[in-house]
């Protein structure tokens, strides 16, 4: 009985170690893997990401994605994407990839698309442009750390929307983010002067970073300041030189 | 002690030369390599887009075969000995049974710490030279643009490329690979045949990354049926959590692994390594010759 | 009194086997002694328990019931083994090494320091011939240089005991003889030697004491020269004796109410023979 009393003992230390090592390794894993997933991508693929090739899986079904967009398969490219972002949310290339492809390839093609009415064509360019949101916003929610989807969002609400509020708020997100690109804070401020009862707020914000330098006073911002000081009246011995 | 360590590293070292001649180690070497050059033909979308691949494919081939390099490699150890009888001659020198198994786990541990070393040199340079033009592309395409707009462009290249995480996504597939080893000596410990152990191995392989499912489901009772739960608690219990090793996905994607994390999940596999490899040598200090 | 260099106590071996309702009791009650110093010959045919005696005496498998002391101490005890050679029956070692990694793994497993080794290593290679083959991998070697290498690497370490499984199988008359005339050089420094074979003329030649093993008992045991002798005869070997010489010893044995039971020429035996022959042939 000694043998086997020992391996009780051996087991009785080793499983609570275990578990409780375990619990703090725990961390957010991407997304449980589900059977609809199992169905669309196929017996052989789910296998391989159960043996923990999960992201090479996304990589394959983001560049049949890409064979998709260069057949203007807009459907098929939607399912991919889909699937790619749903088994790697961490790679943000996939969610700013397919908030552009839908958002500017599909919703462009849609527009011009003569087989449709105009009324059908910017209905269905509309639908493109939402789920190029959604795509972007999801990707936001699992990477929220993140400014480069932020800077893509408000892109799409600048260019797309016209929805210069959340174009503003989305720059000014990204900006308080590590890594942002550097004009964020130019473009919310920008942005920020498009919406009415905004622009003091915008004028003050754009004169803030002039305050900081020469890296900041680039052409645009200064034709924007002086601009905004005729529509503010600004006091003459308050302008920019 | 003294002595013990050498008769630990004399068993360790035969083991490392019995291995290294082994054709399936250069077979699964070779393929690891070819993999991972491949992956640079593969896409061509954005540089971004082909230095996610690479490292993908990379990190994964390397992965796979270091994964199955310590199950093939271990498996075969147990029973070549007995078979030939070689365990005879070992054992009737005074050298203890646990002894002789560190032996082996130390042995196979320092082939497969050769090969990652070997894959990986290849995978950091197919990334480097990626990058390397990446860098030239992009300063030939930004050349007229102000030059913060090339700078952050060159940030994003440079992030997209080799970092210190890649070293680390590698240093803990090493780790997932050891914890292999210990587990596969644990059945070798008890088994009577090559392919038992194999086939076994292959199942825990599959399972274990499905270990935390299993676990999350038996801690918060989402499992009905006193059976189902049973088998859940099993699974919890006894197979790794060989999904918490592979953090290449989060890294590739951009996410770094901080120092506390980092120790945690070394922590978690020397748990694993130690146990497993206990309850090895309890078995076959037991086992009949 | 001194302790004796192995003592087996009541041992017992039953092999438990799963599928069928009779165990395989290997061994069954099994005493012995053997007095340092002695070479003891372990005989017995097939299946009679001789490997498992020496598995058990090694400490590489453990009996049912019993114990073995080894110079007092219990064989359980993992240090006992240094002071223990094993030449096991047909040269298990790892065919990739060289003779003289081979020799330098076992040392290093014995607990010998780096110089030791070199010294060692060297010395035993002399000995037991094979210094030019010692960078050849064994799975080049033949059975008889195996059996050398075997030889050797259970020397390494100077033990006091030294166990050999069927010592000279596979070995051609020659080798058998060195390591015949290695076994009795052992004794003279005073090893303890336990050697089981099946080659009968050779354990007479070597051995102190035999023991013989049928179906796990053990059914004799013994000094040769009581096991061996004849009790009522008596063999006188004459040199240069005429025939009338003979005939007039024969009539005084009968006359002694004594029988002569054979007269012939003693003959030479063919090992010796073709020792004879092929030592010339050399010359």
């Amino acid at each position: 009985m000694k043998p086997v009393l020992a391996l009780i003992l051996i087991l009785a230390a080793f499983v609570p170690l275990k578990l409780k090592m375990e619990a703090a390794c725990d961390r957010i894993v991407p997304g449980a893997l589900s059977i609809d997933l199992r169905e669309q991508i196929g017996q052989s693929a789910f296998i391989a990401v159960l043996g923990g090739f999960r992201s090479v899986m996304a990589d394959l079904l983001f560049i049949d994605a890409y064979s998709a967009w260069e057949r203007t398969d807009w459907t098929y490219l939607l399912l991919r994407l889909r699937q790619a972002t749903e088994l790697q949310p961490r790679a943000i290339l996939f969610w700013e990839m397919a908030g552009w492809h839908m958002a500017w390839n599909a919703g462009t093609a849609a527009m011009e698309d003569d087989s449709k009415s105009p009324a059908a064509r910017r209905r269905l360019q509309h639908d493109y442009l939402e789920l190029g949101e959604d795509f972007l916003v999801r990707g936001i929610a699992y990477n929220p750390e993140k400014p480069q989807l932020y800077e893509a969002l408000a892109r799409l609400y600048r260019d797309k929307f016209h929805d210069h509020v959340r174009a503003a708020e989305n720059f000014e997100k990204a900006s308080r983010l590590p890594d942002h690109a550097s004009y964020d804070e130019r473009f919310s401020a920008y942005e920020l002067a498009e919406c009415e009862g905004r622009e003091r707020d915008a004028y003050d914000r754009l004169r803030a970073l002039y305050q900081r330098g020469e890296k900041e006073r680039l052409p645009r911002l200064i034709n924007q300041l002086r601009s905004m000081e005729e529509r503010l009246k600004i006091p003459v011995n308050e302008r920019i030189p | 002690m003294n002595s013990s360590l050498s008769r630990i590293g004399a068993i360790a070292r035969t083991t490392f030369i019995e291995l290294a001649r082994l054709r399936v180690f250069y077979v699964l070497v070779l393929f690891a390599l070819v993999l991972i050059i491949s992956s640079s033909f593969l896409a061509r979308i954005s540089f971004q887009q082909e230095l996610q691949v690479t490292k993908d494919i990379g990190l994964g081939a390397i992965n796979f075969f270091l994964s199955m390099l310590a199950i093939v490699a271990t498996a075969q150890l147990l029973p070549r000995d007995l078979e030939d009888r070689v365990i005879y001659s070992v054992l009737a020198k005074p050298v203890r049974r646990f002894e002789y198994m560190l032996g082996k786990f130390f042995g196979v541990l320092g082939l497969l710490v050769i090969s990652l070393v070997a894959m990986s040199i290849l995978c950091l340079a197919v990334i480097h030279l990626r990058e390397g033009a990446a860098v030239r592309e992009t300063m030939q395409q930004l050349a007229q643009s102000p030059s913060e707009e090339l700078d952050h462009a060159l940030v994003g290249v440079h992030q997209a490329g080799a970092n210190r995480d890649l070293v680390l996504a590698l240093l803990l597939i090493l780790t997932k690979a050891a914890v292999l080893v210990s587990l596969t000596l644990c059945i070798s410990s008890f088994a009577t045949s090559n392919i038992f152990t194999i086939s076994a191995m292959v199942m825990v392989y599959l399972v274990g990354h499905l270990e935390s499912i299993a676990r999350d489901y038996w801690l918060h009772q989402r499992a009905a049926g006193w059976l189902v739960r049973a088998f859940l608690a099993a699974v919890a219990f006894f197979f790794p959590d060989l999904q918490a090793f592979n953090l290449s996905d989060q890294i590739v994607a951009g996410s770094s692994l901080s120092n506390l994390m980092l120790l945690k999940l070394l922590g978690l596999g020397v748990i694993y390594i130690v146990g497993y490899l206990v309850i090895a040598i309890a078995i076959f200090s037991q086992r009949e010759l | 009194m001194t302790e004796p260099a192995i003592r087996v106590i009541d041992v017992t071996k039953i092999f438990p086997t799963p599928f069928r309702r009779r165990r395989v009791v290997a061994l069954q009650d099994l005493n012995l002694e053997i007095a340092p110093g002695e070479i003891y010959g372990l005989l017995g045919p097939n299946g009679s328990g001789k490997s498992t005696t020496l598995k058990i005496i090694l400490g590489l498998i453990g009996p049912t019931r019993g114990s073995v002391r080894i110079f007092g101490r219990d064989n359980s005890a993992v240090a006992v083994r240094r002071d223990i050679g094993f030449l096991p029956e047909n040269a298990y070692f790892h065919k990739f090494l060289t003779g003289a990694e081979t020799l330098r793994f076992h040392a290093k497993l014995s607990g010998l320091s780096g110089r030791e080794t070199k010294s060692r290593v060297a010395e035993l290679l002399a000995t037991v011939g094979l210094a030019r083959a010692a960078d050849a991998r064994l799975g080049t070697y033949s059975k008889g240089m195996l059996q050398r290498i075997g030889l050797a690497q259970a020397l390494i370490h100077h033990p006091k005991i030294l166990v050999l499984d069927e010592p000279t199988a596979a070995v051609d008359p020659a080798g058998s003889r060195d390591i015949q005339n290695l076994i009795l050089s052992l004794k003279k420094r005073g090893t303890t030697i336990l050697l089981s074979s099946h080659l009968l003329t050779q354990v007479q030649e070597v051995c102190d004491r035999v023991g013989i093993l049928h179906r796990g008992k053990l059914l004799r045991e013994g000094h040769l020269e009581d096991l061996l002798a004849i009790e009522n005869q008596t063999e006188l070997i004459v040199e240069n004796a005429t025939p009338d010489l003979l005939d007039g010893l024969e009539r005084e044995i009968a006359a002694g109410k004594a029988r002569v039971v054979a007269r012939r020429k003693p003959q030479t035996s063919l090992e010796q023979l073709f020792l004879k022959v092929t030592e010339t042939g050399d010359e």
